[in-house]
């Protein structure tokens, strides 16, 4: 029987990098096509769909992908193997 | 015109059909339900031959069709069996083939994987992946993921909320190979054979697996050689692209907005006093959508967490219900939607610590919280919640001649009810939403094991009420015949997972006892556990509820909490019973215009009681249900005085 009050464990984000407008012009996004927005509407993060994790920057008003980079296949897990040297 | 600018499949000319599928609609349409076919078939089959109870009794397995490196592992076709394994399917193809090397495989591999943080699920579900190949190139992967009995770790069977880290947990096989040119590798089998317990049945199983490999590739030769590996290789594009396009309109459909939704689980095994929350916050702008499930909790300190695979398993066959059910599910179905997965959370679990079992205690209630979240945008197409947990029971010991058994999700909450929806009532007696399993049959259990199944019937005023009633909560007793260890993982008993919608009400949460024999010994007496009889619970052992204290019957309005994890192992003698309820399933709809007749037909089954009728419904009737079920009449004008005496309140 709970003898404590119980809450909820702590929550996690999943942190939004911002994108300055040097990056967004290599990328080769055009602000002028995004009337209104500035570099600071954009943001980067890492997300699972069709065909696996990737990286991608948005324009966070509209969700519009301006560029998406396949990640590693795991995304951000690392696995207890990870980083040994087996040869 | 789609909204990349693309032409709509439907609306391709035969000449545009051809250059993007390499066919004709006709041949497309053909190879896509032959895809199915071809899975279907080795599904069947494996049910025909398996041995292990979780295969033959339960369909623990999924078969899929992926298609070659060129098209990233696309997913073209899945099985109509275990719903959880479908969405992680893509990536345990695709994280396999690429991790051990795609330039290595050759005809006559079988390769295999079980690693929940690569492949989804947990570590007794283990991936066979067999590449087909065509003028010495693979041209498709077909897959067979199969719950295997015991993949070693601390608990026979594995099923326990209280595993506390990988090493706990089970053996963890990294995509290696099992078969080549189709020959056994020693040095595979033992490795699972050394760790796992009950090699005699996981032995056959395994080979019938294989030989179900066998039978996809045959089959898919065969279409190959019929239509040709172009037209193969479109109909793989034409079967994803299909519900992609779908559901990319179905998105479309709903207004544009921000849309939030969750579910709370009640404790890990360490203790009782964190909760676990699920949040999702749905964006939805045109066509595409994102869920973002920022804000959930960190992962648990035991084995109830999944993996971020089968978070996105959830979302995609929640999506399905609510906005796009007509189509097939496959790797499409992701095409608009992005899933953002915090790290290390109760739904993104990382190793070694976020220990990943019983999985959908976790990803069932994503499923909960997107319905939760889209109910605002779907309106009357709403869902209302089903059971939710499985409140799964793993029991073993041995028998008086020292044959050790050992019983997996037979004897708890397994099955239970689902939710109301616009179409009608929902049935009682189901696989969580996120399943699709059958029940073992009460002759295969007391048959094979030491078991008695005492009960298995509807909890009456358990269902969420409405203009359609949701499902009764299941209640099942099971009476083990030799000392045995059990482990329960009730992780849903706190509130209601069964939330009603378009004003329906909620299902009422469930409970678990062990009800020891020194205090009703069923078969001294030579009857029933009661239902009612205070005494039962009074001297019963609580394992999860909310319960009165001093009475310990339920009570989900007042109760006190009871945590699954006070004994990391129920310990029973001969003649013991486990009693558990399952929560009930959601209402759909305003319970006060539903007819009065329907209600007069749920007071006659004992869905309802004439109280409840009355309070909940407004329905006055009159008569015994028990002893008289067809003599029951409906009072007209005290339901139509009640009626409106409700319908005033309620506004």
């Amino acid at each position: 029987m709970s003898e404590a009050r119980s809450a909820p464990a702590p929550g996690i984000d999943v942190e939004r990098e911002s994108v300055t407008a040097d990056e967004l012009a290599e990328l080769g996004v055009d602000l002028a096509d995004h009337p209104g927005s500035t570099a600071a509407d954009f943001k980067r993060y890492p997300v699972l769909s069709e065909g696996g994790w990737y990286v991608v920057v948005k324009h966070q008003p509209t969700l519009t992908t301006v560029d998406k980079r396949k990640w590693t296949l795991l995304g951000p897990v690392k696995l207890v193997s990870e980083g040994l040297h087996f040869s | 015109m789609t909204d990349n600018g693309e032409t709509r499949i439907r609306d391709l000319s035969d000449a545009e059909f051809h250059a993007r599928y390499s066919c004709d609609r006709y041949t497309a349409t053909v190879l896509s339900n032959r895809m199915r076919y071809i899975v279907e078939h080795m599904c069947t089959n494996l049910l025909h031959h398996a041995f292990s109870g979780i295969l033959r009794d339960w369909y623990d397995f999924a078969a899929t069709i992926s298609g070659p490196k060129s098209t990233n592992y696309s997913m073209s076709t899945v099985s109509n069996s275990l719903v959880l394994f479908s969405g992680a399917m893509e990536h345990a193809v695709r994280n396999a083939v690429e991790e051990f090397g795609i330039d290595k495989l050759r005809q006559g591999d079988v390769l295999m994987v079980n690693d929940p943080y690569r492949a989804g699920n947990h570590v007794n579900d283990i991936c066979f992946i067999r590449p087909v190949f065509h003028d010495g190139e693979i041209v498709t992967f077909v897959a067979l993921r199969a719950h295997q009995l015991d993949m070693g770790g601390v608990v026979p069977a594995g099923f326990s909320a209280v595993k506390k880290d990988v090493y706990e947990n089970g053996l963890v096989i990294p995509p290696m190979l099992i078969y080549r040119d189709d020959e056994p590798i020693d040095h595979g089998f033992h490795l699972i054979f050394d760790n796992a317990r009950y090699a005699a049945l996981l032995l056959p199983d395994m080979i019938t697996i294989y030989q179900n490999l066998l039978l996809g590739e045959r089959l898919m030769r065969e279409s190959i050689e019929r239509y040709g590996v172009e037209a193969w290789l479109g109909g793989i594009r034409y079967s994803v692209d299909v519900p992609a396009e779908s559901m990319a309109e179905a998105i479309a459909a709903i207004p544009d907005g921000v849309y939030t939704g969750g579910d709370l689980v009640d404790a890990d095994g360490i203790d009782d006093t964190r909760e676990y929350e699920i949040k999702v916050t749905i964006t939805k702008i045109g066509s595409h959508m994102e869920l973002d499930f920022s804000g959930t909790s960190e992962q648990a300190r035991t084995s109830i967490n999944c993996g971020m695979f089968d978070t996105l398993t959830a979302v995609g066959i929640a999506l399905k219900y609510m906005l796009d059910p007509t189509t097939p599910f496959n790797s499409g179905v992701y095409r608009n939607v992005d899933v953002v997965v915090p790290p290390g959370t109760l739904i993104g679990a990382t190793p070694p610590d976020g220990a990943v079992f019983i999985y959908w205690e976790a990803s069932q209630p994503v499923l909960l919280s997107v319905f939760r979240a889209l109910q605002a945008a779907v309106g009357e197409d709403a869902v209302a919640g089903d059971y939710g947990s499985l409140s799964i029971h793993n029991g073993h010991g041995v028998t008086e001649d020292g044959t050790p058994w050992v019983t997996v999700a037979q004897c708890g909450g397994e099955h239970g009810p689902w939710g109301a929806t616009k179409h009608g009532d929902a049935d009682s007696y189901n696989a969580i939403y996120l399943a699709n399993n059958l029940d073992p049959a009460t002759e295969a259990i007391e048959s094979d094991l030491p078991i008695v199944v005492l009960r298995k019937e509807y909890v009456i005023d358990s269902a969420g009420i409405g203009y359609h009633r949701g499902g009764a909560a299941a209640l099942r007793d099971s009476m083990f015949l030799t000392p045995a260890n059990h482990t329960s993982s009730p992780v849903h008993t706190k509130r209601s997972s069964g939330t009603g919608v378009v004003g329906g009400g909620d299902g009422r949460p469930g409970a678990v006892w062990l009800l020891p024999a020194e205090h009703y010994d069923v078969a001294e007496r030579k009857d029933l556990v009661p239902l009612e009889d205070p005494e039962v619970y009074r001297t019963s052992t609580p394992i999860s509820g909310l319960l009165d204290p001093e009475t310990k019957a339920p009570d989900p309005e007042k109760g006190e909490y009871f945590w699954f994890g006070t004994q990391p192992l129920w310990r029973t003698q001969p003649r013991d019973v486990f009693r558990y309820i399952t929560n009930g399933g959601g209402g759909w709809g305003n319970p006060l215009e539903r007819e009065p007749e329907r209600v007069l037909r749920d007071v006659r089954d004992e869905y309802f009681s004439i109280e409840a009728a009355a309070r909940d419904f407004g329905v006055v009737i009159s008569g015994d249900p028990h002893t008289d079920p067809e003599g029951l009449v409906v009072d007209e004008e005290a339901t139509r005085r009640r009626r409106a005496d409700l319908l005033t309140r309620q506004a």
